[in-house]
C-alpha cells in the first residue's frame, strides 16, 4: 500500500499549494537514500559542520573519518582541536573552512558536535550554543551526530549531563524530523576510538536515512580487527539470511550480496519459488527449511557445513500471531515464541562452530518488543527477548571478534504493514520523526553496516531503523 | 615491473621528432591525425637515416581515433611506405598514450621482441568525428541496413526521432564518461580544494610560456621539430601557441572558463591542439651495431589509476614516487622533473601533494613526503600550457625533450610525470647512458 502522502510531497506544485494555502497536511519529507553498492567516498562533497566542547577527545578521529570519507569540514573549533583537521585536509585535498565562512543561505549537510568533553552543565552549555544558531541551517536529508563519552567513575554530574545528551539527541531528532533529517548520538567508551570512523561515515551517510532518535555505544569489547574495507567490505564472507524470500529478508540478501557476501536465502518450503529465485538473482544459495521444524537447526548446519564456514548470520524470519492476551490460544503462544526466539537461539547455536572469526550474527527484534503493542504480548516477547539474546551472545563470542546485535524495525512499509488496519497504518506512519514509514532496504542497510568489519564497536546492542518512531510492527 | 633485464637487453631511445604544435582549426586543420603521424615519421627517418626496412614496428598512441581505421600505426607506417612486413598497433590511454606507446615499446625491446620500433603518437582534435547519437542510429539501422523498407517503416522511425533535441548530432566534448564532468570542471575543483589561487595559476603559465619562448629563441627545439607542408602548401616550422609576451598582468584579465567563480582561464589552461611526435627506440647492441649514439634509457615507469570522481587528475602524485622507487631514485637526485601541464591548478595540486608528509604517509604508506620540485628542475623548457597538447603526442613530446636535455647536458636522470582523462596518472624514469 502506497503512501499517498509521501507521494503528495513528492510532487513540488502540490507541495508548494499545500504550503501556501496553510492546509493542515503534514507532508513528509521524500528521504534521500544510496542504492548503490557501498563507495569509497559516501560523503563526497558534503558540508559538515564541526564542533566541540572543551576537553572533547574524539576530534582527530572525526577529522579522518570525514575528511576521508570525501567531506568538507567547516569547523568552529579552538586551534588546538583544528590542528587535527590539517593532516587529513592536506591528505585528500579537503582543506577545513571556518565555519563563520560559510556563504549565506549555504546549507549544511550534517552537523557533527564532540561533546566528549563534557562534565559540568556549564559544558553542556556548549552543545545548546553550538547547535542553537546552526539548525536552520540544516539541510533536507540531513544528519545530526553528537559524540558522547561512557560516564566513568563516581562524577554524578558529568553522568548526568552525559545522559541528558541523549534526550538532546531524541528532540531534535523529532524537530528536524519534517526535513527529513536525522539525529543520532554515539557514545565512544574509553579504548574505542579508534572505531569511531566507520560508524560516523555510516550515521552520516544516506544509508542511515531511516535510523534516528538514539544512543550507539562503541566498545573496545569485541577483538579488533585491522583496517576495517569500505568498499566491497563482504567479498568472500558467507551470510545466511532466514526468511529471505521477501520484505526485509529478500532486501537485505540483495545489500550483503551487492557488498560481495555469498548469501544462502532460506525460507519456508512453501516459499520455495521466490528463494530459489532470488538466490538465483544474486548469485547465492536456496535452503528451504521450515523455522517451525524442531531439527531446522540441525538442518541448516548440516546444509552449511560443505560451505566450510560461515561469516554473518541473519535471523530475520518471524511471525505474527496478534491476539489479546485473553483470547490467545496456548498454540499461537507457542508458535510465536517457536520461531522467532527459540528457533533463533537453536539455530545459532547450531552455527556456532561454523561461525568464524570476526563473524556477526544479526537478530531482527521490532519496535513492538521494545515499547509493547495491543494484541503482542507473545510477539513483543520475542522480540524483546532477542534483546537479551544479543547482549548474551555478544558477550560469549567477543573474544573471537564476533559481534552480536539486534536490529528493530519500526514502521516498514512490507506485506505484513500493509495487513494492518488503515487507521493503525496511518499513525505507525505518522508518529516516527520523519513522518513516514520506512522501507525493507532501510533495514536492509543497516543490517550490512552491522554485519561490515567497521562494525566491530557495536556488540550486543539494539539498532533502532524506526524513523524515530513510538509505535511500530 | 619495469624492465626485464634477465636476458640484459636494454632499449634505448636513439633519436625524436615532432611536428609543429598548433592550435586546433588553424594551420593543420586539413591534416587528420594519421598525416600528423606520418609527418613526424618521415622526419624521424630522415633524421636518424635509417633504411625504411629497418623498423621492424611501429606502435602508436592516439586519443581521438578516425572510426573507420582506429589502428593508427599501420596506417602510418603503409602511408610512410615502411616494409609491409613493419607490424604496428594503436594504444589509447588518454594523454598518457604516447607514453604507452613508448613505454610498450622498451618491453618489447627489452623482452626480445624486437630491436628497432617507432612508438609515438599524435592527435588532430581539428578532425574529431561529429557523432549522431546511438538513438538516431538506432532508429535509421533497419532503414538504412536492413533492405527493403515500406512507407510504413519510414513514418515509424520517423516517430522514433523524437524530440529533436535527442537527435541532432553531439558536440565532442572532452567529458568524463562516468561523471559527466568536463576535464575542465574537475580541474576547477582540484584548484579550489587545493587552494590554488588564480594568481599562483597565471604564474605558472606564463613562466611555461616565457621558457618555451627562450627555447624556441635559442634554437632549443630545432633539432626536435620537422617542419610540415600543409595539403594547401604553405610550410609550418615552428609551435603556433607559445606566448612569449604574456604577462601575468594580461593573463588577469581573461574571464573563468569552466566556473562562473572560477580560477582557470584559457590563459592557464592547454589548448586544444594538433600535433604529432615519434621516439626511436632500438636495443642498445642494434644501436652500437649500427654506429648510432643513443640519448636515454627508460630506466622505469609507472601507470596508476585514482577515482575519476575525486581528484581526476591526481594521477602524477602516485606515479612519480612509484616511478621513481622503480628506478631506484629519490626526487632530489633527479636532474629535471617534466610534468605534462594540462592544466597550470593541476601541475599546482600535483606538486603540493608530493610536498606533503601527510599525503605521503595516508596514500602512499611511506613517512615522509616525497619532496619539493625544485622550481629551476621543473619544465625547463615550459609545457604543454605554451606548447599546446595534442593528446596522444604529449608523452613522445616529453620524452624526445628530456632525452635530448639528458644527453645535451650531461645530466643523469629525469622524471616524467603525465594526468590523463579517466583518472590516470603515469610517469617515467629517463636516464643518461654513461
Amino acid at each position: 500500500m502506497s503512501d499517498f502522502l509521501l507521494e503528495l510531497s513528492k510532487n513540488p506544485r502540490a507541495r508548494s499549494l499545500i504550503g501556501a494555502l496553510g492546509l493542515p497536511i503534514p507532508l513528509p519529507q521524500p528521504l534521500k537514500r544510496e542504492r548503490g553498492p557501498w563507495a569509497a567516498r559516501p560523503l563526497a562533497d558534503a558540508r559538515i559542520g564541526i564542533g566541540a566542547a572543551s576537553g572533547a577527545e574524539l576530534v582527530p578521529a572525526l577529522a579522518e573519518a570525514v575528511t576521508a570519507a570525501g567531506a568538507d569540514a567547516f569547523i568552529q573549533l579552538p586551534e588546538s582541536l583544528a590542528a587535527a583537521f590539517r593532516a587529513p585536509g592536506e591528505t585528500f585535498g579537503r582543506p577545513a573552512k571556518k565555519l563563520d565562512s560559510l556563504a549565506e543561505g549555504t546549507k549544511l549537510d550534517a552537523l557533527v558536535f564532540d561533546a566528549s568533553g563534557v562534565r559540568d552543565i556549564k559544558g553542556l552549555r556548549a552543545v545548546y550554543e553550538f547547535f542553537q544558531p546552526l539548525v536552520s541551517k540544516l539541510a533536507r536529508s540531513s544528519r545530526v551526530v553528537i559524540l558522547g563519552r561512557a560516564p566513568e567513575g563516581p562524577d554524578a554530574e558529568a553522568a548526568a549531563v552525559q545522559a541528558a545528551l541523549d534526550g538532546f539527541v531524541r528532540s531534535v531528532a523529532k524537530e528536524i524530523g519534517r526535513l527529513g533529517a536525522t539525529a543520532n548520538l554515539i557514545i565512544v567508551t574509553r579504548g574505542a576510538e579508534r572505531r569511531l570512523g566507520p560508524v560516523v561515515r555510516f550515521f552520516l551517510s544516506a544509508r542511515s536515512a531511516f535510523v534516528s532518535a538514539q544512543p550507539v555505544v562503541l566498545t573496545a569489547r569485541a577483538k579488533a580487527i585491522d583496517e576495517p574495507a569500505f568498499v566491497r567490505p563482504l567479498e568472500k564472507k558467507i551470510a545466511l539470511v532466514t526468511g529471505a524470500a521477501r520484505g526485509i529478508g529478500e532486501a537485505t540478501a540483495h545489500a550483503l550480496a551487492l557488498e560481495g557476501a555469498h548469501v544462502v536465502c532460506l525460507d519456508r518450503p512453501g516459499d520455495d519459488g521466490p528463494t530459489s529465485q532470488l538466490a538465483r538473482a544474486i548469485g547465492g544459495t536456496a535452503l528451504s527449511v521450515d523455522m517451525g521444524d524442531d531439527d531446522a537447526a540441525a538442518k541448516i548446519s548440516a546444509a552449511l557445513a560443505p560451505l566450510g564456514g560461515i561469516d554473518i548470520i541473519v535471523n530475520n524470519a518471524g511471525i505474527t500471531r496478534d491476539k489479546t492476551l485473553g483470547r490467545m490460544k496456548p498454540e499461537q503462544w507457542d508458535s510465536v515464541l517457536g520461531i522467532n526466539l527459540a528457533a533463533v537461539i537453536h539455530t545459532t547455536a547450531a552455527l556456532e562452530p561454523l561461525l568464524r572469526d570476526n563473524g556477526r550474527v544479526v537478530c531482527l527484534s521490532s519496535i513492538a518488543g521494545l515499547a509493547g503493542n495491543i494484541g503482542q504480548a507473545a510477539y513483543a516477547a520475542s522480540k524483546a527477548g532477542i534483546v537479551g539474546f544479543v547482549r548474551a551472545t555478544a558477550e560469549r563470542l567477543a573474544d573471537r571478534g564476533i559481534t552480536a546485535n539486534a536490529i528493530a524495525p519500526g514502521f516498514i512499509e512490507t506485506r505484513m504493514t500493509a495487513a494492518i488496519p488503515i487507521a493503525i497504518r496511518e499513525a505507525g506512519r505518522r508518529l516516527s520523526a520523519l513522518g513516514q514509514g520506512g522501507l525493507p532496504e532501510d533495514v536492509a542497510q543497516a543490517i550490512v553496516f552491522l554485519s561490515s568489519p567497521g562494525a566491530q564497536g557495536i556488540t550486543g546492542r539494539t539498532l533502532r531503523v524506526c524513523g524515530g518512531a513510538f509505535i511500530g510492527a | 615491473m619495469a624492465t626485464d633485464k634477465k636476458n640484459g637487453r636494454r632499449a634505448v631511445v636513439v633519436s625524436g621528432v615532432r611536428t609543429p604544435f598548433v592550435k586546433s582549426f588553424t594551420d593543420f586543420t586539413k591534416l587528420d591525425t594519421i598525416a600528423l603521424g606520418v609527418a613526424a615519421v618521415t622526419g624521424l627517418l630522415k633524421k636518424s637515416g635509417l633504411r625504411h626496412s629497418d623498423i621492424e614496428a611501429m606502435i602508436w598512441g592516439g586519443v581521438i581515433l578516425p572510426t573507420t581505421s582506429p589502428n593508427l600505426a599501420r596506417e602510418i607506417a603503409l602511408d610512410v611506405r615502411l616494409d609491409p612486413s613493419c607490424e604496428g598497433y594503436t594504444v589509447t590511454r588518454a594523454c598518457a598514450s604516447g607514453l604507452q606507446a613508448i613505454t610498450n615499446a622498451v618491453s618489447a625491446i627489452e623482452r626480445g621482441d624486437n630491436d628497432v620500433i617507432i612508438a609515438g603518437g599524435s592527435d588532430s582534435t581539428s578532425n574529431a568525428s561529429i557523432t549522431l547519437p546511438s538513438k538516431v542510429v538506432h532508429a535509421i539501422a533497419p532503414l538504412a541496413l536492413g533492405g527493403k523498407a515500406s512507407a510504413a517503416d519510414y513514418l515509424g522511425v520517423l516517430s522514433q526521432l523524437m524530440p529533436i533535441s535527442e537527435i541532432l548530432p553531439r558536440q565532442p566534448k572532452i567529458a568524463e564518461r562516468s561523471t559527466g564532468e568536463v576535464m575542465g570542471e574537475s580541474a576547477e575543483r582540484m584548484a579550489k580544494r587545493n587552494e590554488i589561487s588564480r594568481q599562483a595559476q597565471d604564474e605558472f603559465a606564463v613562466r611555461s610560456h616565457h621558457r618555451a619562448a627562450a627555447a624556441i629563441a635559442a634554437g632549443r627545439f630545432d633539432d626536435e621539430i620537422v617542419p610540415v607542408q600543409t595539403p594547401s602548401g604553405k610550410w609550418v616550422h615552428a609551435d603556433g601557441l607559445v606566448r612569449a609576451d604574456t604577462s601575468v598582468e594580461r593573463l588577469a584579465k581573461l574571464r573563468p572558463v569552466f566556473a562562473k567563480d572560477g580560477t582557470l582561464t584559457a590563459g592557464n589552461s592547454s589548448a586544444l591542439t594538433d600535433g604529432a611526435a615519434a621516439v626511436l627506440l632500438m636495443s642498445e647492441e642494434k644501436a652500437k651495431a649500427m654506429g648510432l649514439k643513443p640519448l636515454a634509457t627508460i630506466s622505469a615507469w609507472s601507470y596508476v589509476g585514482v577515482d575519476p570522481a575525486d581528484q581526476l587528475l591526481m594521477g602524477p602524485a602516485l606515479a612519480i614516487p612509484k616511478a621513481l622507487d622503480r628506478a631506484g631514485l629519490k626526487l632530489a637526485d633527479v636532474d629535471f622533473v617534466d610534468m605534462h601541464e594540462a592544466f597550470a591548478a593541476q601541475v599546482l595540486s600535483v606538486l603540493k601533494m608530493m610536498a606533503s608528509a601527510p599525503f605521503a604517509r595516508a596514500r602512499l604508506g611511506r613517512d615522509s613526503a616525497v619532496g619539493e620540485v625544485d622550481p629551476a628542475k621543473l619544465n625547463v623548457h615550459g609545457g604543454s600550457l605554451a606548447l599546446g597538447h595534442p593528446f596522444g603526442a604529449t608523452g613522445a613530446r616529453m620524452v624526445t625533450t628530456m632525452a635530448n636535455e639528458l644527453a645535451r647536458t650531461g645530466k643523469q636522470s629525469a622524471v616524467l610525470g603525465l594526468c590523463a582523462a579517466g583518472g590516470l596518472g603515469a610517469a617515467a624514469v629517463l636516464e643518461a647512458i654513461n
